[in-house]
C-alpha cells in the first residue's frame, strides 16, 4: 500500500470531513503507514494556472479511531470479532511552509508524503539556513538544526531553557548546545570557533567540572550519532575550572572534592573590592532591593574607592591596615557606628536607622563573604576570572557557596566580563554564559545590581557580543524583558501550572500537553524562522557530567599544576579545520 | 427520454415493515412438524454444550435507499412513475478466533425503476442509475422491483468469501440460496404463524438459548425450519423469538445439526436494546454491516441534489 515518490513515502492523504486550512489540516494515514508526532510531511495542490503550491507542515496531533461503532462499549464487540468495523488514523499537520506563499487549503484527497532528505529541509527552513548548528535528532532520526543567525546575534541572540528540575536536562542541553557551537563550525572560520569563549556557572553539585573529561559510558551508538550530526564525540578540548578557596583555609586551595587537578581558586582581593566598587554586590539578595540602605551601600562604596590604599595584599585606610574581609566589615562598622566618621561615610541625610540597618547585612555577610574576598594570599597569585584570558570553556563553580556569596560571584563576574566586552567594542569574538537558576538572579519583580547586568547583556549583549544561555524551572518567574529577548526558546518537561502560562504560548497546545511527559533528553525547541517549536532529542553527552563518569583526565590539567598553558599547542588546534599555517584570529 | 424529479419524498410512504412482534395471521403454507420430535412430544432443546461454534461466521445483509422519485417521460410525451433508488448488499465476515469482523464483500448498486420502455442509464457525476424496466408504476410494484434486485444482489454476494466450516447466515429467507452449503436464513419478524397451537405454545414458552424441534415448511418452497429464543430482558411471548430456515434438500440430521449448531452461535451475536431498538433480533454483526452499507451508499441529500441537477441538464446519458 505505501507508495514512493520523489519527495518521500507516501502516507496518506488529506481528509475531507474536517476543515483543511492553509495552516492546519488533517491527513487520514493510508493503511500500512503510519504518522508520529513531529513527523515532517509534504502535500501539492495543483493551482488553476497550473503551478503548484508546496505545503510542508510537522504533524501535531494523531488519532485513531473505530469507524462505524456507535457505542464506546461497541469496541467489546469488534474486538470480539463481532461488530465489523475500521480502524482509521488521521493527524492533524499544523503548516511550517508554503512555496510559493499562496496560501490555500490543500485539496481533500491529496495525497500527503513524509518528507525526507531536501522536502524534510526545506520543510523545516533548514535551507534557508546558511549556518546551521546541529542540535541533536527530530523524531524521525534525521539531524534538527539551529540556525546560528539566531544565536550569534547577527539576527537574534541568548537562549531561554525552561523544565523542571532534574528531568529536564536544562544543564545537558545547554552544554550540548555549546559543544555543537563550537565544534560545528558554524560561528565562522575555525579561529573564530576557538576564540569564540563560554562562561558556565555551575550551580548543582560537581556536575559540570568534568567537562574536559571523556565520557566512560559512551557507547558505540552515541559516537555514532555525533557524527551523523557532523561532530565528533569528545570531552570539551578547552576547560578551565575555578572554584572558591576553601572555607578557613589560609592557602587558598580551591574547595573541590571529586576533581583532583586542574582547578584554580577565584577570589578578589581587598584592594580589587574597593577600587572595582564591588560592594554593592553584597547586597544583591531579593530583601534588599526593597530597603532603604541603597543610598548608604553608594556612598560607602564611592568613599571605601577613594580612601583604600592597596598594602601588601590588603588595603589600607587611614593608616589603618586591613587584611580580610572580616577586618573591613568590622572597621567600617566602626566608623558608622562613631559619631565623628559617620558623616564622612554616609554623608550627612542619612537616618540612623539606616545606617544601622546597613552595618547589620554588612555584618551578615561576614561569614558568606569571606573567603572569597582576600587580604592574606599574594598578590600577583592569578586569581580573577577573565574569559578572554582563560580557556575556550571557563567554569565557575558555586555549588558550595552560599546563596549570597553565590549572588556575589555571579554578579561581579559578569559585570567585569559585560564591562571588558563593552570596552572591545567588538561583538567577535563571542563569550556564551550558560546561568543556571536565572529566576532567582533576574526575578520578575524588583531589582538588583545583578538584575540590571542581566537585562543589559539580554538587551544590549546581542551586538556586544554577549549570549545569555538561561536556564531557569519557571520562566514566567523571570523578568520579562529577559525571555523576551530570547530568540530561541527551549522547553523540556514543564510542571503541568507552569505550562498553561502565557510564557509558553509559543508552544502549541499539543505539544504544552506533550512538554508535561517530556522524557530527559528531549527538548522542544522554538526558533524565529519555523512556526512549529521542533522536537529535539540530543545525543547523550560525550564529556563526563558526573565524578563516576570521568575517563582519564586530560593532560592539559595535570600540566596546570605547573602550567597553565601549553606553550607549544597551536591555537585553535582544538577545532577541526584549522591548520598550521592558517592565521589563528 | 426527459426526467423530472417528484418534491415529495417517496420513502416516506415506502416503509411496509411491520413492526409488531408476533405473528398477525395463520399461514396457509403446508407445515410438517414431526420431523424431529412427534408433535406430541414438542419441547424445548436446550443449547448442546458438546458443541462449538463454527469459528467463521458470515452474515449476509443488504440496505436499500431510495434517493428520489422520478417521472420519466418518453417520446410519446406519456409519463411515467419511477423511483431512483441505491441498494447494497454486503457480507461480515466474523473470524471469532482471531477476533476480527471485517466486511468480506460489499457491492452496491443504483437503479431507475419505472414501467417506461424507453428509460435509459441515468448519469450523475459519477454515478449511473440503471434502468429496470417493470410491469406496472404503482408505488408498490416499484418498491417491489428494488427489493428483487437487492435480493439478487444479496445472493450474488452471499456465495463469495466462503471457507471450509464456515456458517452462512443469510438476514430474512434463504429463498434462492438453498444451493449454498452451510447457510441459514433468519428471518427476524414473524408475519404468519406456520405452527398450530400446541406446537406454537412450546414455541413461546422457549427459554433464551432454547430452539424449538425442527419442523417443514412448505409454501411455494420447500424448507426445515425452527424457532430460537434469544437472550433477552423482556418477557413477552415473541419477545427474541427468530426463525431459521435451511435448505429442505438437507437430510433431517444434517438439518438438525445445523439447528444445533444455531444455537450455540447466533446468542453470541445478540444486540442489545439500549443500542439497537430491534434488539436482540437484529444481530451485532447485522447493524455494523447495515450501518457500513448505508455509508456506501452515499449522502442521500448529495445524490437528491445531483438528481434535481441531472433532470434539468441531462436527457437521456452517454
Amino acid at each position: 500500500m505505501v507508495e514512493r515518490t520523489e519527495q518521500g513515502d507516501v502516507v496518506g492523504r488529506v481528509l475531507g470531513t474536517a476543515d483543511a486550512t492553509p495552516l492546519t489540516f488533517w491527513v487520514a494515514v493510508a493503511p500500512g503507514a503510519y504518522l508520529q508526532l513531529d513527523d515532517v510531511v509534504v502535500t501539492n495542490r495543483e493551482m488553476p494556472d497550473g503551478s503548484t503550491v508546496t505545503i510542508a507542515g510537522v504533524v501535531t496531533a494523531v488519532r485513531a479511531r473505530h469507524e462505524g461503532a456507535q457505542f464506546d462499549s461497541d469496541v467489546f464487540a469488534i474486538a470480539d470479532g463481532t461488530l465489523p468495523a475500521q480502524v482509521q488514523e488521521a493527524a492533524e499537520i499544523t503548516t511550517t511552509r508554503v512555496q510559493p506563499e499562496v496560501y490555500v487549503p490543500p485539496a481533500p484527497g491529496a495525497i500527503v508524503h513524509r518528507a525526507e532528505g531536501d522536502a524534510r529541509a526545506s520543510a523545516l527552513y533548514f535551507d534557508n539556513m546558511q549556518r546551521k548548528v546541529p542540535m541533536g535528532f527530530g523524531r524521525d532520526g534525521a539531524p534538527v538544526f539551529l540556525n546560528a543567525d539566531f544565536l550569534d546575534g547577527s539576527r537574534g541572540a541568548h537562549v531561554s531553557i525552561s523544565g523542571i528540575s532534574g528531568v529536564a536536562t536544562k544543564t545537558s542541553f545547554a552544554t550540548f548546545l555549546l559543544y555543537s557551537v563550537f565544534r560545528c563550525g558554524a560561528l565562522g572560520g575555525a579561529g573564530e570557533s576557538a576564540n569564540s569563549r563560554a562562561l558556565i556557572f555551575n550551580v548543582k553539585g560537581e556536575d559540570l567540572l568534568f567537562l574536559d573529561h571523556p565520557n566512560a559510558r559512551l557507547d558505540e551508538s552515541t559516537i555514532d550519532a555525533y557524527n551523523k550530526l557532523g561532530l565528533t564525540a569528545g570531552p570539551f578540548p578547552d576547560v578551565r575550572v575555578y572554584a572558591p578557596p576553601r572555607p578557613g583555609d589560609s592557602s587558598g586551595t580551591p574547595d573541590v572534592s571529586s576533581r583532583h587537578t586542574g582547578v584554580d581558586s577565584f577570589y578578589w582581593t581587598l584592594a580589587e573590592f574597593c577600587e572595582l566598587r564591588l560592594l554593592p554586590f553584597v547586597f544583591a539578595d531579593a530583601d534588599d532591593e526593597r530597603q532603604q540602605y541603597t543610598m548608604v551601600v553608594h556612598a560607602v562604596t564611592a568613599h571605601l574607592a577613594r580612601v583604600a590604599v592597596p598594602a601588601d595584599s590588603g588595603i589600607s585606610i587611614d593608616g589603618t591596615r586591613i587584611g580580610g574581609y572580616a577586618e573591613l566589615v568590622d572597621y567600617l562598622v566602626n566608623q558608622l557606628n562613631d559619631d565623628a566618621t559617620r558623616g564622612i561615610w554616609t554623608g550627612s541625610a542619612v537616618g540612623l536607622g539606616t545606617v544601622n540597618a546597613f552595618a547589620r547585612r554588612l555584618i551578615g555577610s561576614k561569614k558568606d563573604l569571606a573567603r572569597l574576598i582576600r587580604g592574606d594570599l599574594a598578590v600577583r597569585r592569578p586569581h580573577s576570572i577573565n574569559t578572554a584570558e582563560s580557556a575556550q570553556v571557563t567554569v565557575v563553580d558555586l555549588h558550595n557557596l552560599p546563596d549570597r556569596a553565590q549572588r556575589f560571584v555571579v554578579g561581579v563576574t559578569l559585570k567585569s566580563e559585560f564591562e571588558r566586552k563593552e570596552k572591545a567594542g567588538t561583538a567577535k569574538p563571542l563569550l556564551f554564559v550558560v546561568l543556571d537558576e536565572l529566576n532567582k538572579y533576574a526575578p520578575r519583580e524588583g531589582s538588583s545590581p545583578i538584575k540590571e547586568v542581566l537585562l543589559d547583556i539580554a538587551e544590549r549583549g546581542r551586538s556586544l557580543g554577549v549570549v545569555l544561555i538561561g536556564a531557569q524551572q519557571t520562566a514566567s518567574e523571570v523578568e520579562r524583558r529577559i525571555v523576551s529577548n530570547s530568540a530561541i526558546r527551549v522547553v523540556g518537561r514543564l510542571d503541568p501550572a507552569e505550562a498553561s502560562r502565557p510564557e509558553y504560548g509559543f508552544l502549541p497546545p499539543a505539544q504544552r500537553q506533550r512538554a508535561l511527559l517530556a522524557k530527559p533528553g528531549t527538548m522542544f525547541v522554538a526558533q524565529p524562522e519555523i512556526p512549529v517549536p521542533l522536537c529535539v532529542e540530543f545525543p547523550f553527552p560525550s564529556w563526563a557530567t558526573r565524578p563516576s563518569e570521568a575517563g582519564p583526565p586530560p593532560n592539559a590539567t595535570l600540566r596546570s599544576i605547573v602550567q597553565a598553558s601549553d606553550p607549544f599547542a597551536v591555537v585553535g588546534a582544538s577545532t577541526k579545520s584549522l591548520e598550521d599555517d592558517d592565521i589563528p584570529f | 427520454m426527459r426526467l423530472h424529479v417528484d418534491g415529495w419524498d417517496p420513502g416516506y410512504g415506502a416503509s411496509f415493515d411491520s413492526n409488531g412482534d408476533g405473528p398477525g395471521s395463520q399461514s396457509s403454507a403446508e407445515t410438517v412438524t414431526d420431523v424431529e420430535l412427534p408433535e406430541s412430544d414438542w419441547r424445548p432443546i436446550p443449547r448442546r454444550d458438546d458443541l462449538v461454534s463454527p469459528s467463521t461466521v458470515l452474515l449476509v445483509d443488504g440496505v436499500r435507499r431510495i434517493d428520489a422519485g422520478v417521472w420519466v417521460t418518453g417520446e410519446d410525451g406519456v409519463p411515467h412513475r419511477g423511483l431512483a433508488a441505491s441498494y447494497a448488499a454486503g457480507v461480515v465476515r466474523c473470524d471469532l478466533e482471531r477476533g476480527v469482523a471485517d466486511v468480506a464483500g460489499a457491492l452496491v448498486k443504483r437503479g431507475l425503476f419505472t414501467s417506461s420502455p424507453t428509460a435509459s442509464d441515468v448519469m450523475v457525476g459519477s454515478v449511473r442509475y440503471t434502468p429496470h424496466q417493470l410491469g406496472r408504476d404503482d408505488q408498490a410494484t416499484l418498491i417491489g422491483g428494488v427489493q428483487a434486485q437487492l435480493a439478487a444482489l444479496e445472493a450474488a454476494v452471499s456465495g463469495e468469501t466462503r471457507t471450509a466450516g464456515d456458517l452462512l447466515v443469510v438476514d430474512g429467507p434463504l429463498k434462492n440460496r438453498q444451493h449454498l452449503p452451510r447457510a441459514i436464513g433468519y428471518v427476524k419478524t414473524h408475519r404468519v404463524e406456520y405452527l398450530p397451537a400446541a406446537p406454537t405454545a412450546v414455541v413461546t414458552a422457549l427459554k433464551a438459548q432454547e430452539r424449538s424441534p425442527v419442523f417443514r415448511i412448505g409454501t411455494n418452497w420447500q424448507r426445515y425450519a425452527w424457532y430460537l429464543r434469544l437472550p433477552t430482558t423482556s418477557s413477552a411471548p415473541w419477545a427474541g423469538i427468530v426463525r431459521i430456515e435451511c435448505a429442505a434438500e438437507l437430510s433431517t440430521v444434517d438439518a438438525v445439526a445445523l439447528a444445533d449448531l444455531s444455537v450455540v452461535t447466533l446468542p453470541r451475536f445478540a444486540s442489545t436494546a439500549y443500542k439497537d431498538p430491534r434488539a436482540p433480533q437484529n444481530l451485532v454483526p447485522i447493524a455494523g454491516l447495515e450501518r457500513r452499507l448505508r455509508s456506501m451508499l452515499g449522502d442521500a441529500r448529495l445524490l437528491y441534489r445531483t438528481l434535481v441537477h441531472a433532470a434539468h441538464t441531462v436527457v437521456g446519458a452517454p
